[in-house]
């Protein structure tokens, strides 16, 4: 009967409802964090909301914070620390946190560039290489939202980190954080990815704002042909340039270029089509699920993150209005043939931002077609954000 | 009022260096690609110049011409495929390889079922 009485002791002691109340202290905030999984899981499944990383991520915030479980656990103070338990092994508990080993070491956010550069087709950029004065300047809302992040107190590297979330590009985001600030990690991708999700919605009013019904109804003369050697040669050149300038950005840059390298010199098609499809779902699976699992309900819920989550918005914002101001610039110097809404496709989010200056230019001229246009700005700021992010990590990367 | 962790002429420095360098480089990589490609099509023009016959006869070669009197087009088996479909098909490799439909002989198109 003592024996009996015992198993259902331990059995109680080892459950998650005793191990919300340990310690004393009740575990809310890892209730309140089940419940928000549950809310991303239901916008990803039936809203269809961005659900190849909604899911993985709402799941991971979901296992992270189921108390006892332990799937974040760091026995051996392999990344953190604080929690060392005398005699363990790394391999002990943690599986979460061995996975996410791969997003410390930035190796998923590379392998992830490798796909998106297998998927990129660099030829509008190629044929209009003004493009990437627009993916420059559309990068603004990073350096405007680094100054505010250091107004509201937040230290430079993690200043950096949140103004990274204005280049609308997740595995940058993700690379440069857990670089400068992994203890952000959650917050900054949450907030990166929600906000690339909802550029249809936060992009349209600035786009109106800024620009007359004159500038928005320009029709764009079709670009040129780009060759095949054209093609090959780009990826090349644009690594080796960018990596000599700022070395810092060879990691992103390299692995992105080796993929765009892969899709246009055909002769490795296997690898190509390996990299952006079964290699990259692999790699979106283990990205999503541990990215979620850092949102630990004690770290996540606090004032900080609700200033990361602001300052992401004013950052996307921002970066926008840096694109369409210099749009405006080229439609005065062009006599009015730069359409200046595909400056805003400028913010990196491949294809989202080109597809909403295509949406927002045809509901002022059903003729317009301005897709293309906005890919090569588009496209030049996933370039434009790697080199903005390579430039923190040179400043911050030291501290 | 504020603490801050960097003085803020520090954080707008960084900032404005950051701008500048992030269109520096993207400039530099436009200026590039204007210069490489300029010089690219350069010689691809040159090496046209080169064969004069081969270009002659692809810029000679009639499209969307009837195939001549007498001559047999033959039989088109489709397997699986709807006429529709076919006709892109024919189109699209007709586009990628460069070779007039006319000039093009097409026994079967079958549909591929996965294994």
């Amino acid at each position: 009967m003592e024996m009996i009485k015992d198993v259902l002791i331990g059995l109680w002691e080892s459950s998650g409802f005793y191990a919300l109340f340990a310690d004393g202290t009740f575990l809310w905030q890892n209730l309140v964090m089940i419940i928000v999984a549950f809310v991303l899981l239901y916008f990803a499944i039936a809203k269809k909301c961005e659900p190849l990383l909604l899911v993985p991520i709402a799941f991971g915030i979901l296992l992270a914070n189921l108390p006892g479980a332990g799937l974040m656990d760091d026995p051996t103070g392999l990344m953190d620390t604080s929690n060392l338990i005398e005699g363990a092994h790394w391999y002990d508990s943690g599986v979460l946190r061995l996975i996410y080993a791969g997003v410390k070491s930035s190796i998923f956010p590379c392998i992830i560039f490798l796909g998106i550069g297998c998927m990129t087709d660099f030829g509008p950029l190629l044929s209009n290489p003004m493009s990437l004065l627009l993916g420059a300047a559309a990068q603004l809302g990073i350096y405007v939202a680094f100054v505010i992040a250091i107004l509201l107190g937040f230290e430079p590297n993690e200043a950096a980190s949140i103004a990274i979330i204005g280049g609308a590009d997740g595995p940058t985001a993700i690379f440069l954080t857990g670089k400068l600030a992994s203890h952000l990690l959650g917050p900054i991708a949450v907030a990166a990815y929600s906000y690339m999700a909802l550029i249809p919605f936060i992009q349209p009013p600035i786009m109106k704002a800024l620009t007359t019904e004159k500038e928005r109804k320009v029709e764009m003369k079709q670009l040129r042909k780009v060759s095949k050697t054209e093609k090959i040669i780009f990826p090349v050149v644009v690594l080796v340039i960018c990596a000599f300038i700022l070395p810092s950005v060879a990691p992103l840059l390299g692995f992105l270029m080796l993929g765009n390298l892969f899709k246009e010199c055909g002769v490795v098609d296997r690898l190509s089509d390996t990299a952006q499809n079964a290699l990259m779902n692999i790699v979106t699976i283990m990205l999503g699920l541990t990215v979620g699992a850092t949102t630990n309900g004690q770290t996540f819920l606090q004032w900080g993150t609700i200033k990361i989550v602001v300052l992401g918005l004013v950052a996307f914002a921002f970066s926008t209005v840096g694109g369409l101001l210099l749009g405006k610039l080229l439609y005065v110097i062009t006599g009015g043939k730069v359409n200046p809404l595909i400056g805003a496709a400028g913010v990196s989010a491949v294809p989202m931002a080109a597809r909403v200056a295509q949406n927002e230019g045809r509901k002022y001229n059903p003729a317009n077609f301005l897709l293309m246009h906005a890919m090569g700005p588009n496209v030049a700021g996933v370039i434009g954000s790697a080199v903005a992010a390579g430039f923190l990590l040179a400043m911050f990367g030291g501290k | 009022m504020f603490d801050l962790k960097m003085p803020l002429t520090d954080a707008l420095a960084v900032s404005l260096i950051g701008i500048v360098t992030v269109i520096f480089i993207l400039a530099v990589i436009a200026g590039l690609i204007i210069l490489v490609s300029k010089a690219i099509r350069g010689i691809e023009a040159a090496a046209d110049k080169k064969k004069p016959v081969v270009a002659e006869n692809v810029a000679s070669a009639p499209s969307g011409v009837p195939m001549p009197e007498g001559m047999n087009q033959g039989e088109l088996e489709l397997v699986g495929t709807d006429e529709k479909t076919a006709a892109i098909i024919m189109a699209i490799v007709s586009d990628k390889s460069g070779i007039p439909l006319n000039r093009l002989s097409f026994k079967s198109i079958k549909l591929m079922e996965d294994k």
